[in-house]
């Protein structure tokens, strides 16, 4: 085949997917997002708020986005970073399967002048964006408050994430080291969450069946509080009875943390205001969106550092605040938990304000829509 | 190749080409989808970009190439992603950080003897002891898995730059990337065994053990080295993906297992053995590399990409499957000729309807008396009966260890209440186990099930009313959907189901578009977590599901079909049996099994969450296995899955008790599971 006839052929391919013509391409950027395993509530979250960043009007007329899955398999990451940098991009916003394993692909499109931006998750390649919270600062202060809540002494179940990851190895190690300080404070059972509410219910129904709920006095889980609460709800305790669980940022545990009593929309048991001492913090989804912000601000020629720790975002009873609509301004005002009638899904993860953000609002987690 | 002059009806080429067919049209495939790429992509493929796509797929290639030699055996090799774990974390935690240039053949030789020990105990087991592959590997998996974080607890580690220069730089600058050459030695390799009396040795056990076993091959032997052999590939891949990213992690290699069985079933080797080769199984990797960037140069969006994926698959296996002995074309001749004999009224069902039975002298047939039950039962009890003996092993363990077990009312409801899930999986898995199948589109049905069932039910007994009924049909078109591409386009049940899961995750996200909504029902969650003279309810459910489904399997005319599926398909259709017909439908059952298990855990958890299958695919293989089942079918008692169920339920209630580290956990699950099934060892006389 010729080139010319390839290149004729090419052209009404083109065409035909509705690729956006040449001309206007060149003065977007083109930028790839790289998510890995689409099939959980977090990542999908994530991704709705990197499309309604994408979508901004501020941003509408300078981006080119286009959203690839990779699936959990690191293998198939490398594949296509290398497939989006051959195919012209000028930046690509990643959520990095392994820390690690990236290292040499993200390294060659970098020395190809491609801006690579990874968020939650860290790439150590010092070539790479980082936009990620201190995961050590997470397991610290959540071991600390519920240290101080039980007085130093007790017995509390350690729900973690996925092992094998720098993630969950960071704040399980921190928490524990709060906890080795505490030499009254014993974790008499440690298990396996995988950062689910469905696997967190399994887990703690395999350790209340040889170990009473009244046998423990806290609990410490990355994520699954809702349901742990839930589930004492469930085996006759009443609201007031409720363990100090430090844990995740879901939408229905944040819930559960207003005073009983507080009027909310759509509300029902166990989704419902209990006044359940807790500590909520999250790794929160607005990471993607922010870090296709601060992509567009590199190809812009602005100094961006290569590392963004974003604050933790920490909620404690004291601090839980409900949100009418949820617009960017009224999180701004300090609500920081949404009306169930909005977000029906208690696993939801409310953590999606950040001061750096004003495109991406509640409609940006729920339906990729940014703020008018 | 010279073929004897004593067959003279095709010519050798013609026959060689025939029995490499499979490798031939992965191999056009890929040509097809390089040129996709090529024709739609921004630019020229340049040598540049070929030397990628050969460094993408080498891993998965390499192993592969392991897996399809382990499969031409007969056998199955799930433990191949944890040893290219096990290498890579191995490697990246032993190199000098500050060592530049690290010796290539030497930690190459190091990561291969790593695969080929791992590769000699699968071998120990199955070869010599005789177990069964699935249920060996699936151990050794947890084992590895365990032993690799103990090795390294986080990514982290180094590789030296050395390898990576060597094994993704250039044989020939310009033309020939080191991948392609790697992989082009291995081959070569194989070539060169294939000839061999091993090689011979391997498809002939592969096609028949027993008639090697008679010709004098030492099938035994033959076995262990092929699972080493296969090891040193794996190794190999772990050296390779090392050398890729430079650094190690725990993890890497875990979730390429799903994508090994693909690419070998998408290369033209048949599973269950003596069919097929590594030629085609390279290809096949390659074209499912090559999918990532189909999804990238056509701009699929990610909610549709599994979908694509999905459909990139099948498509891929049919292209294979379009000649005059396919089932499909089998199934069209067929369906001509009932057609013409309903024509010419020469159909069974026209023919006048009298009774052709032999007449048996009377009297003779039902004099003898029934041997005992023991002795009627034996063989069922043999392999029924370990899972249960481990089973008060574990309690014992667990009442002497955490103090609570045996006189705990409450131990014993939450045992029967976790163990529901997997016991009416098993149901559904077991059954596809024994025609000699398997689902893989389990997690996704459970899944879908449970986001739909979510999402309509709202919260609302009344609207549970009619909720139900149409999540199970929904079940059996997605059952339907499995069993008829698998029966009648004579699909690979796991590319099929491999296939179906992909699809259904997609459509399960375009419904809920990444949040799934809506909660159980009040009457749904009282069923699951409850309480009703002192139990849970869904414990009575649980009692009358373990008689239906055991009637179902013992008692019933389907029942006894599926096991004579399962005994020899051939013998099967000869006896009479409809074997379209029960085949699909053991498909539908496993489908509806699947979506009673997304509708129960909406009611235990009080709300459905995306991926709230994806924990059970593989223990819904190990517990019908643990419970006695024979893989390759036609063996097995649902009361021994319910075993196998209990077993692994109760350990896994053990270890969370515990604050034994996760590594520690992962070995102690594997080693019981291996030792549940040392009692389930074949006897040597066959």
């Amino acid at each position: 085949m010729t080139l010319s006839v390839r290149s004729l052929l090419a052209g009404a391919a083109a065409g035909a997917l509705l690729l956006s013509g040449a001309a206007e391409a060149q003065e977007k950027h083109k930028i790839f997002l790289s998510m890995s395993y689409i099939g959980n509530d977090w990542q999908a979250e994530a991704a709705n708020m990197v499309k309604a960043m994408a979508a901004h009007p501020s941003l509408a007329d300078k981006v080119d986005l286009q959203v690839q899955v990779s699936g959990p398999n690191a293998q198939r990451q490398i594949q296509q970073i290398n497939a989006m940098v051959q195919s012209g991009a000028n930046a690509i916003v990643v959520f990095p399967i392994s820390p690690t394993a990236l290292n040499q692909v993200v390294k060659n499109a970098c020395d190809k002048g491609v801006v690579v931006f990874a968020y939650d998750a860290e790439i150590t390649e010092p070539c790479a964006y980082n936009v990620h919270i201190d995961q050590e600062e997470a397991g610290r202060v959540t071991a600390e408050w519920l240290v101080e809540k039980l007085g130093g002494k007790g017995d509390i179940v350690a729900v973690t994430g996925v092992p094998g990851t720098s993630v969950d190895d960071l704040r399980t190690k921190a928490a524990k080291e709060v906890f080795a300080k505490h030499p009254d404070i014993h974790i008499v059972a440690e298990a396996v969450g995988m950062w689910s509410q469905a696997v967190a219910r399994t887990e703690l129904a395999k350790i209340t069946a040889t170990r009473n709920w009244d046998e423990i006095d806290g609990l410490w889980m990355q994520a699954g509080c809702f349901t742990a609460n839930a589930m004492q709800l469930e085996a006759g305790k009443t609201p007031e009875q409720l363990l100090p669980c430090a844990g995740e940022g879901a939408n229905g545990g944040r819930i559960q943390m207003l005073p009983v009593g507080t009027e909310v929309e759509g509300a029902a048991i166990p989704y419902a205001p209990l006044g359940a001492p807790r500590i909520s913090y999250a790794s929160p989804p607005y990471s993607g969106g922010l870090a296709l912000k601060l992509a567009v601000e590199v190809l812009e020629g602005k100094e961006v550092p290569k590392t963004t720790i974003l604050p933790l975002p920490v909620v404690t009873n004291d601090t839980v605040k409900l949100c009418q609509e949820g617009t960017w301004e009224e999180m701004k005002a300090g609500c920081n938990v949404f009306q169930p009638s909005l977000v029906s899904n208690p696993g939801w993860f409310a953590s999606i304000f950040s001061a750096a953000t004003p495109e991406i609002g509640l409609n940006a987690a729920l339906v990729g829509q940014p703020e008018g | 190749m010279t073929v004897p002059a004593s067959i003279p009806t095709r010519p050798g080429w013609r026959r060689h080409l025939g029995r490499s067919r499979g490798a031939i049209i992965a191999g056009a495939v890929f040509l097809l989808l390089l040129g996709l790429v090529d024709w739609v992509g921004a630019g020229p493929l340049t040598y540049f970009d070929v030397s990628f796509l050969a460094s993408g797929g080498a891993t998965l290639a390499l192993a592969a190439i392991g897996q399809t030699l382990v499969i031409l055996s007969g056998g199955f090799d799930l433990s191949a992603g944890a040893v290219i774990s096990l290498v890579n974390a191995t490697l990246a935690s032993h190199m000098d950080p500050m060592a530049m240039d690290a010796s290539v053949p030497l930690w190459t030789l190091a990561g291969i003897a790593i695969g080929c020990a791992v590769g000699a105990f699968n071998g120990f087991f199955i070869a010599v002891l005789r177990l069964q592959p699935i249920v060996v590997t699936l151990s050794t998996m947890f084992i590895l898995q365990g032993v690799t974080l103990l090795v390294m607890e986080k990514p982290g580690g180094m590789i030296s730059p050395s390898l990576g220069a060597f094994y993704l730089g250039d044989a020939v600058p310009g033309w020939l990337p080191m991948p392609v050459v790697v992989i082009g030695v291995v081959l070569l390799l194989w070539a060169w065994l294939k000839g061999t009396r091993f090689g011979t040795a391997l498809y002939a056990t592969g096609s028949d053990p027993e008639a090697a076993a008679a010709q004098g091959l030492n099938v035994t032997l033959t076995r262990f080295l092929t699972y080493v052999i296969a090891g040193g590939c794996y190794g190999l891949a772990g050296v390779f993906i090392s050398a890729q990213t430079g650094s190690g992690d725990p993890l890497v290699g875990n979730p390429l297992l799903l994508s090994l069985f693909a690419a070998v079933v998408v290369g033209g080797t048949r599973l269950g053995g003596g069919q097929g080769g590594p030629l085609g199984t390279v290809f096949g990797a390659y074209v499912l590399m090559m999918v990532v960037n189909i999804l990238l140069v056509l701009n699929v969006s990610a909610y549709y990409s599994t979908i694509a994926e999905g459909t990139i698959l099948m498509l891929a296996v049919l292209a294979g499957s379009l000649s005059r002995d396919a089932p499909l074309a089998t199934h069209l001749r067929a369906l001509r000729s009932w057609a013409s004999a309903r024509a010419a009224g020469t159909l069974p069902s026209a023919l006048p309807a009298t009774d052709r039975r032999l007449r048996l002298p009377a009297g003779s047939a039902r004099t003898a008396t029934l041997p005992s039950y023991l002795s009627r039962h034996a063989e069922t009890l043999r392999f029924a009966i370990p899972a249960y003996v481990c089973l008060i092993l574990v309690v014992a363990v667990t009442q002497a260890w955490l103090g609570a077990a045996v006189f705990s009312w409450n131990y014993w409801n939450a045992l029967l209440v976790l163990s529901s899930f997997l016991a009416v999986l098993a149901l559904g898995q077991g059954a596809v186990i024994l025609t000699g199948g398997l689902d893989l589109s389990v997690p996704w049905t459970i899944g879908l099930s449970g986001i739909l069932l979510a999402g309509i039910v709202n919260g609302s007994d009344a609207a549970l009313l009619y909720a139900l009924p149409f999540v199970l049909i929904l079940a059996v078109i997605i059952g339907l959907a499995n069993g008829i591409g698998i029966v009648w386009l004579g699909v690979s049940p796991i590319v099929m189901t491999l296939a179906t899961n992909g699809v259904l995750q997609g459509v399960a996200l375009l419904y809920s578009q990444g949040t799934p909504a809506g909660f159980s029902s009040p009457m749904l969650r009282w069923l699951m977590t409850g309480k009703l003279l002192g139990l849970t309810p869904v414990v009575l459910a649980l009692a009358l599901f373990i008689v239906l489904a055991t009637t179902l399997l013992g008692r019933t005319p389907f029942g006894r079909r599926v096991y004579g599926i399962g005994n020899g398909l051939r013998a099967a259709r000869i006896s009479g049996i409809p074997v379209e017909r029960t085949l699909i439908l053991v498909y539908v059952l496993s489908a509806v099994c699947a979506a009673l298990v997304g509708v129960m855990l909406t009611g235990f958890s009080g709300q459905a969450s995306l991926g709230m299958g994806d924990d059970y695919l593989l223990p819904s293989i190990a517990v019908v296995v643990v419970g006695g089942t024979l893989i390759t079918g036609g063996r097995g008692h649902y009361l021994g899955m319910l075993g196998g169920v209990l077993l692994l339920t109760a350990l896994q209630m053990l270890l969370a008790g515990t604050t034994l580290p996760y590594a520690t956990r992962a070995i102690v699950y594997g080693l019981v599971i291996l030792g549940a099934v040392l009692a389930l060892r074949e006897k040597r006389s066959h």
